[in-house]
């Protein structure tokens, strides 16, 4: 495998990883918000309206930006009656085959929350609600974390090349 | 073309996708990208992401990695393992008796979750070793734990009943509630085919010996407190929920934040652990997420050339059946798909279809969340496909073999058909706990 694509997957799967060691800690944002709610409203009846709003920003960025490293983690689930029995090597043929169809649906997804994005920052768009905040925030963070899913599904596939033709890539 | 043969052809190719081995996730989006570019060209470009923000209004959903955390934290915090002895000692006697106990954890652990994660991961690393130790029949016992542990999603609290709730717009509370007395006479209906079949051959479940349950009275009584940390998370979970205290989404970061003080408290948590649990949550979290995004857009392409009139049209204009004939279909066609799909997609993406078509017909769409579930349950365990065999697969002692993982499952979907039917036929069991408490 040339150098350049050695470095490229050196280096993307290094960001995945620290932008997913990150999203792995919102689950406590997530918990400690809606419980300050909780707690806020019953106990001391100060209702606080932004919590729900704010715990919904996290789990959008939770899942979006922890996507690349669910991929390295190989979370996701296949359907795997005839894939399992495949050899290891067949698996990588496999998947280098088909990774065109994960790397053209994450482009399009690319595409569309750029689009959103840039629409978002034109009109100023915001929640419709009490707090009524910015949505710019969120989508920027979530054109960050396709961009990065997509970018760590072309490393992968080079993994997958690169192990469908007997060599291990990093 | 018909907008029926495009849907046909979208279903056929997202199976085909699926069989590639590609994530699942990815096998779903794809199908839908396409068909969105296809139908609409330019104007369907967006449509994978507009899904992301639906996902986003779809707040609810906050429940999901919260009780996957949670799960993870219960199945580390020692809790079930103070269970565990607590069913060893009260019903070893009994033959079959671990196995009746296993049932009971697993309650106890759907009482606390709403997910079948915790309950699998206790069930295979608690409960299956002791009974492969004591000489149980280990294809019995894997169905044990399978079925016990796809309780979890039936038992109030359940994350499957808050997806149906969002896509039905029913109360989740109402749903939860529902789901309890089915929940507990499934567990019930195991229990009587455990006790049943190893009385008939007792070699399946030996009794455990006298000494080593032997101790004092008192001694037994004290077992019996294993039971009051559970029943605390249950009450400061669901309980404060169905009382009105707190809401849906705070309720499950309670429910978190109390799982995670009992293993404080036991002294179960240290850096590893955590750092184990919230990587494991933030994957399957991922994996949900993802699916649930790639699937609304499958959905809203669905959703864009009618299918759901479509359905309504073949199911009661063009075959002319009967109410009960059209709910029966869709059960069968539930559990025909179930087998080949994933279940939260087939719930994303099926579902929109047939609610509204459980509302024409006069059906509660509460009870039709109850039978959903159950379907699902089915799901999860039936091969080739379901998220119970996948798990059990990556954490069943390694005597356990696919083999032995797919022979143990059949008599309890057996079981659960039996429960399936009984909530058909009497909807009340669904219904009745939930009239009770919310006054319509």
């Amino acid at each position: 495998m040339p150098s350049f694509i050695v470095n490229y997957v050196r280096v993307v799967d290094y960001v995945s990883t620290r932008f997913g060691r990150i999203a792995m800690l919102l689950i406590f944002v997530m918990i400690g918000t809606l419980l300050l709610d909780a707690i806020t409203r019953n106990l001391i009846k100060i209702p606080l309206y932004w919590c729900v709003e704010l715990a919904q920003f996290t789990l959008a960025a939770y899942y979006i930006m922890g996507g690349a490293y669910s991929m390295q983690l190989e979370t996701h689930v296949r359907m795997d009656l005839l894939y399992d029995r495949l050899s290891e090597r067949n698996k990588a043929r496999m998947d280098s085959f088909t990774a065109i169809f994960l790397v053209v649906y994450l482009f399009v997804l690319l595409f569309g929350s750029i689009s959103s994005t840039i629409y978002a920052i034109e009109t100023n768009q915001r929640l419709f609600s009490m707090w009524n905040p910015s949505v710019i925030p969120i989508k920027v963070i979530m054109v960050l974390g396709i961009l990065l899913m997509l970018l760590q599904a072309i490393s992968t596939f080079f993994k997958d090349l690169a192990k469908a033709r007997g060599v291990e890539l990093a | 073309m018909s907008y029926e043969a495009i849907a046909i052809i979208m279903f056929a190719s997202m199976l085909l996708m699926l069989l590639t081995g590609q994530r699942v996730f990815a096998a779903i989006g794809i199908v839908s990208t396409v068909a969105a570019l296809l139908l609409w060209g330019e104007g369907g470009v967006e449509m994978p992401f507009t899904a992301a923000f639906k996902l986003f209004k779809w707040y609810p959903l906050l429940t999901l990695p919260l009780f996957i955390y949670m799960g993870y934290i219960l199945s580390e915090s020692g809790i079930a393992d103070d269970l565990y002895q607590m069913f060893h000692v009260w019903f070893g006697g009994l033959k079959g008796g671990l196995a009746v106990g296993t049932i009971g954890l697993m309650v106890v652990i759907s009482a606390m979750n709403g997910l079948s994660v915790a309950g699998m991961a206790i069930g295979a690393t608690i409960a299956l070793p002791e009974m492969l130790r004591r000489g149980y029949d280990k294809v019995m016992i894997t169905g044990v734990v399978q079925a016990g542990s796809s309780l979890g999603i039936l038992v109030p609290p359940s994350v499957v009943l808050v997806l149906y709730g969002m896509i039905a717009r029913e109360s989740v509370g109402k749903l939860w509630l529902a789901g309890a007395l089915p929940g507990l006479m499934m567990a019930a209906l195991f229990i009587i085919y455990i006790v049943i079949r190893c009385r008939l051959q007792p070699h399946l479940g030996p009794t455990v010996s006298d000494e080593e349950r032997q101790m004092p009275m008192s001694e037994k009584l004290r077992l019996l407190r294993a039971g009051i940390v559970p029943f605390l998370i249950f009450f400061f979970m669901t309980g404060l929920f169905v009382m009105g205290i707190t809401s849906l989404v705070e309720s499950s970061a309670v429910g978190a934040t109390a799982a995670t003080l009992a293993a404080l408290v036991k002294r179960r948590l240290n850096r590893k652990v955590m750092e184990e649990t919230i990587r494991k949550t933030l994957g399957i979290s991922c994996m949900f997420m993802w699916i649930i995004l790639a699937a609304l857009c499958f959905g809203a392409v669905f959703d864009g050339i009618g299918a759901a009139r479509a359905i309504e049209s073949l199911f009661i204009t063009n075959w002319n059946l009967t109410p009960w004939e059209v709910l029966i279909m869709m059960q069968l066609s539930y559990l025909f798909m179930g087998m080949f799909l994933d279940d939260t997609a087939m719930l994303v993406i099926v579902a929109p279809l047939y609610v509204p078509l459980v509302k024409i017909l006069g059906f509660d769409p509460v009870w039709y969340g109850v039978l959903y579930t159950i379907t699902c349950q089915i799901a999860y365990m039936t091969p080739p496909f379901g998220y119970n065999l996948f798990l059990m697969r990556a954490m069943a002692p390694p005597e356990i073999t696919l083999a032995d993982i797919y022979r143990s499952i059949s008599p309890f979907v057996l079981v659960m058909i039996v429960a399936l039917t009984l909530v058909m036929v009497f909807p009340q069991i669904a219904l009745w706990l939930p009239g009770q408490i919310y006054t319509r």
